[in-house]
């Protein structure tokens, strides 16, 4: 019943992370900017997630143990392909098919600002924002 | 031929002749003593005629004597005929025993004697009578009857041994021809046949003379051609050598060692081998010691110190690698000593560049984990500035400023770690190596969370060790890398580390054993681990990491020992690391190039 206006007003990301802290200061960071935020300190939980909760946006870190950004990736598109998906990484050179499969990637260090543009953008336009942004991103 | 042989060609070249000129010497007395037989019996015929024919003149004499006392009737003519008698008598006796032997002349000398005593009877008769009437031609008739019977019976014997004698004249004749044709065919006989002994056993002698004197040249020859051979081998060898005699003077130099040493053969010669071959340690510029009395110290191939450099005549510098052994004489003793160099200024140049660029490719690995574990906290630390910035309940502010201050702490030491891959002491310091995996193995963390790869630490105390903390941080992540590749996602390593009790060859020190659940290392792999440019990791390895690793453990005095695991569970690579608690390597000999 009021799941669609929460869905509209306040977006729910499910933030993946084996960075615990990191993870607890990037999740104050998105719900000071309205987000409701999910958290996964691994693959295998966030998927879990992923399937039963009403996630509209995930943020992935790429590097992790047990699976890695790119196979939990390939299994969010395998179950939900619409969802957006931002792999964040502290690495700089990502494989090119995990960043092919992604919609977004952000390298950890470009700064909050940088991450909370690409959040907005990955939630804000179903319409516009992801084809711009795919544009962007090849050009 | 030997010599035996030879000496008794000579004996028998000496003693058959002596033996055969005796038998001939032999032969030819039987022969004479033969012929002398023959003569003997000649001169009894002889004995007998000239008896014979005294014997008729006696008697001759005798009727002489009658005669003129017959016709003078003087008793004084009658002086030859008493003269003759006894001695007739003599004849007779002396005749006797010539013929002793002959009974045909026994028997003529019987009737001779017969008929002089008939004619003695008569004789006496004549004297008997008046010297007037003596004369009467019927008494002389009868006389001269008697002594022609006397006469004829004289010349019986006479008659009879001329005949023998001639017989044995022919005899002694036909012997003595014999004698001549005997002597010269057995002195022909021995001369041919020790002519042709003589010769076949000089040609003998001769053609074992050649065939040595053929031999010797050919020997020669061929020590000539072998010697030639050797030398020109020795020239052609491409490291540098020297020969010396025992008191260590240049005997021998090849074009190499001319080349290095900076010294002709014909100047070296002779001269001491410290003044040729001037060797010092590179670093501490002091001379080296002289391998001709560390060879005759140690009796042993020994190889030079390293650093060792060539001081040619010139002045200019070589890097050399260096043995020296001694020659030995049959006997054993020690004839002189060959020193085999060689130059390695640039190989050992080439090297140093080689184990400066593995550190940098080790460090490089690492960059990917360091980045990852430097962005991490940064990231967070940026986001909570983010906070900060906007936030302005206290309670809420100190929890980010906290949350900062702890990632802040772990930036700042995985920056002092990382820091410490290059800052090295100027001397082995006390490291423990269980501190040191765990700093190793937290730079890997993330590599090993990624693969999924378990760590199981066996770690007994102590674990200190002197050394080069770095050097020694560079083997660890080696071997852990090469470990976590091998084990592959999801797999296992065991880390055990004990303290060793200190053996026969080696002190007391640290056992440090990296199992992996890998696959194992093959045969042609195990051959070739520590072979620089070695690698199983195709375009991902350098194949530098254990060629540096083991020069590092080397020059702390340990030893790497690579195997496939025989652990229950876990059936891959072992390694395992000694390390010696006392170490006896020195900044000088550092292994790695320093990365100032």
């Amino acid at each position: 019943m009021g799941e669609a206006e929460a869905v509209t007003a306040n977006p729910l990301i499910l933030c993946i992370d084996d960075e615990a802290l990191g993870l607890q200061i990037r999740k104050a960071v998105l719900e000071r900017e309205g987000y409701r935020v999910l958290t996964a300190l691994d693959g295998a939980s966030g998927l879990n997630l992923f399937v039963d909760e009403p996630v509209e946006g995930v943020i992935l870190d790429y590097f992790m143990p047990g699976m890695d950004g790119g196979q939990v990736a390939v299994e969010m598109r395998r179950q939900r392909p619409e969802v957006p998906i931002l792999l964040l990484s502290a690495y700089v050179n990502l494989p090119a098919e995990v960043i092919r499969m992604v919609d977004f990637t952000v390298v950890k260090g470009e700064g909050p600002a940088e991450l909370l543009v690409k959040v907005r953008r990955m939630l804000g336009g179903d319409e516009a924002g992801d084809g711009a942004e795919a544009l962007g991103e090849s050009a | 031929m030997n010599l035996r042989e030879f000496n008794r060609i000579l004996r028998q070249t000496l003693f058959l002749p002596i033996l055969l000129l005796l038998i001939l010497a032999g032969f030819i007395t039987w022969e004479i003593s033969r012929s002398t037989a023959e003569l003997r019996a000649l001169e009894h015929s002889d004995d007998v005629t000239e008896y014979a024919l005294r014997l008729e003149k006696l008697i001759v004499d005798q009727e002489t004597g009658l005669r003129g006392y017959q016709l003078t009737g003087d008793p004084s003519m009658l002086t030859p005929y008493k003269a003759a008698a006894p001695q007739i008598t003599r004849q007779f006796s002396a005749l006797h025993g010539l013929v002793a032997g002959n009974d045909t002349q026994q028997a003529h000398l019987a009737n001779v004697q017969d008929r002089y005593r008939i004619w003695l009877g008569f004789a006496q008769g004549v004297l008997d009578r008046d010297p007037a009437v003596v004369n009467e031609p019927n008494l002389n008739q009868h006389g001269r009857e008697l002594m022609n019977n006397l006469r004829g019976a004289v010349g019986e014997i006479l008659e009879t041994e001329s005949q023998l004698r001639r017989v044995r004249a022919e005899m002694s004749l036909r012997i003595e021809h014999r004698e001549l044709i005997a002597v010269l065919a057995s002195s022909v006989v021995v001369g041919v046949f020790l002519g042709i002994f003589t010769t076949s056993r000089m040609r003998r002698v001769s053609r074992t003379y050649d065939a040595t004197l053929d031999e010797v040249s050919r020997q020669a020859e061929e020590i000539y051609e072998r010697r030639q051979w050797l030398q020109t081998t020795l020239e052609s060898i491409g490291d540098a050598v020297i020969a010396c005699d025992e008191d260590g003077k240049v005997e021998f130099m090849n074009a190499v060692a001319q080349q290095l040493t900076g010294w002709k053969p014909d100047e070296a010669m002779g001269r001491p081998l410290t003044e040729v071959f001037y060797i010092i340690n590179e670093e501490t510029r002091e001379e080296a010691e002289n391998p001709v009395e560390k060879v005759r110290r140690l009796d042993a191939v020994v190889g030079l110190a390293n650093h060792t450099a060539l001081i040619a005549r010139d002045g200019k510098e070589y890097v050399i690698d260096d043995s020296a052994a001694p020659i030995r004489a049959e006997d054993g003793a020690m004839a002189g000593i060959v020193l085999v160099f060689r130059d390695v200024t640039d190989q050992r140049r080439t090297e140093a560049a080689l184990i400066a660029g593995e550190k940098l490719a080790v460090a490089g690995r690492l960059a990917a984990s360091i980045a990852h574990e430097i962005h991490n906290p940064l990231d967070s630390v940026a986001n909570a500035h983010y906070l900060l910035q906007r936030e302005s309940d206290p309670e809420k502010r100190a929890e980010y400023l906290r949350l900062a201050q702890q990632e802040l702490n772990r930036t700042m030491q995985i920056s002092r770690t990382l820091l410490s891959l290059y800052r090295e002491p100027v001397a082995p310091i006390p490291v423990d190596l269980k501190e040191l995996a765990e700093g190793v193995l937290l730079l890997l963390d993330r590599r090993l969370a990624q693969q999924d790869v378990h760590v199981e630490r066996q770690f007994s105390e102590p674990n200190v060790v002197e050394g080069f903390p770095a050097e020694l941080r560079q083997v660890f992540t080696n071997i852990f890398m090469n470990a976590l590749e091998a084990a592959g996602k999801g797999g296992r390593i065991r880390i055990r580390m004990e303290p060793v009790a200190a053996q026969e060859l080696r002190g007391a020190g640290t056992m440090v054993e990296v199992i992996d659940s890998g696959p194992g290392i093959s045969e042609q792999a195990g051959q070739n681990l520590f072979q620089p440019f070695f690698t199983t990791k195709g375009e991902n390895g350098t194949g530098l990491g254990l060629w540096v690793s083991n020069g590092i453990v080397q020059k702390h005095g340990g030893s790497i020992r690579i195997s496939n695991s025989h652990d229950g569970d876990l059936r891959g690579a072992c390694v395992r690391v000694y390390l010696p608690m006392r170490t006896m390597a020195d900044a000088s000999h550092r292994a790695t190039a320093h990365v100032a």
